[in-house]
């Protein structure tokens, strides 16, 4: 059940600077509040794009992650603090985003994404924004995405880069489209903490022209981000006639 | 005897056999990820169409690892 009721003034003061954008206005406001978000991750791009997300006064999001923080999180994840060591991310993170913004309402799901419960995770979320550290899981969120018809916000770092490309299905290429081989698993990628910053910044900036129905996204265009002389490069990418995944006449395969 | 041409590849200028594939020059330079993004004059080649796709005197082509860190 959607939320009708006009912004309270405390809304209205709260969000007052994106309000008086005309992209925005009153209206968009409320179509920010009547929002569902789901965030694949709360580490290094998670934190920046849950943070963005409660801010704007997007009213849900769903948070999901396995992992505990650790030590050398701290570098880039800054959603977690350093007394937060040893605990469950999730609970790190709704403990920030609570006190950042009372109004948005976060749920927190402390267990690893898997083929078994990726449907149940995404729910009826509007979007997916992908905050993940390998392209296994990434799969299983292109898949839900094309199942359920809903944009699916891919953003990846590694070392001074990072990449971003909003995929919609239907009118634009998938991740297997561009990813069909099964990726071997790289850990503990080294990445300096603004690339995680920056690549999720866009990829923020994406939801939130998407929820508040902006054109200009990147569709069928994947950002590459090099932060080693700063430059942003895109290149053009096309639905792959032989995906398995979102060509029309193998759907229903999944 | 093959000729060679100047093509540009991640902006260097290299000589490579004329008509060579993109999966000849993922080997020749070689380029090991699974998942490499592959650049031809500013368009995504599909990784089913390396073994077909040629190149010719300057065309530019960028490979390009994925970022799956996050």
């Amino acid at each position: 059940m959607k939320n009708m009721t006009k912004l309270s003034s405390e809304e209205y003061i709260r969000y007052n600077r994106q309000i008086i954008l005309p992209e925005v206005g009153e209206e968009g406001q409320e179509k920010l509040r009547n929002a569902k978000v789901f965030i694949a991750g709360v580490g290094g791009l998670g934190s920046v794009s849950a943070y963005y997300m409660a801010a704007a006064g997007v009213g849900a999001v769903k948070i999901a992650d396995r992992d505990r923080v650790n030590p050398d999180n701290l570098n880039r994840q800054i959603l977690h603090h350093s007394q937060d060591i040893g605990k469950p991310k999730t609970a790190s993170a709704l403990e920030k985003l609570r006190q950042l913004n009372p109004h948005c309402h976060v749920q927190a799901v402390q267990e690893e994404i898997r083929e078994e419960n990726i449907m149940e995770f995404v729910g009826d979320c509007q979007l997916i924004l992908d905050a993940t550290d390998n392209a296994e899981t990434r799969r299983l969120l292109n898949r839900a995405s094309v199942s359920k018809h809903i944009p699916f916000i891919y953003g990846g770092i590694n070392g001074l880069n990072g990449m971003v490309t909003t995929f919609i299905p239907g009118e634009t290429a998938c991740f297997e489209c561009l990813f069909p081989h099964k990726a071997v698993e790289k850990t503990s990628v080294a990445v300096l903490g603004p690339v995680a910053g920056l690549t999720a910044s866009v990829q923020s900036m994406e939801a939130l022209k998407f929820i508040l129905g902006m054109g200009g996204l990147l569709k069928n265009r994947l950002l590459y981000i090099q932060c080693s002389d700063m430059t942003f490069k895109e290149i053009n990418i096309r639905k792959n006639p032989d995906c398995n995944i979102c060509n029309t006449a193998k759907k229903g395969e999944i | 005897m093959s000729r060679y041409v100047d093509v540009i590849v991640n902006g260097f200028n290299e000589k490579v056999p004329e008509n060579a594939t993109i999966s000849f020059l993922i080997t020749h330079f070689k380029e090991g990820d699974a998942d490499l993004i592959v650049e031809h004059n500013g368009q995504f080649v599909y990784p089913q169409k390396y073994a077909a796709a040629t190149v010719s005197a300057g065309d530019r082509i960028e490979f390009i690892n994925p970022n799956f860190g996050g």
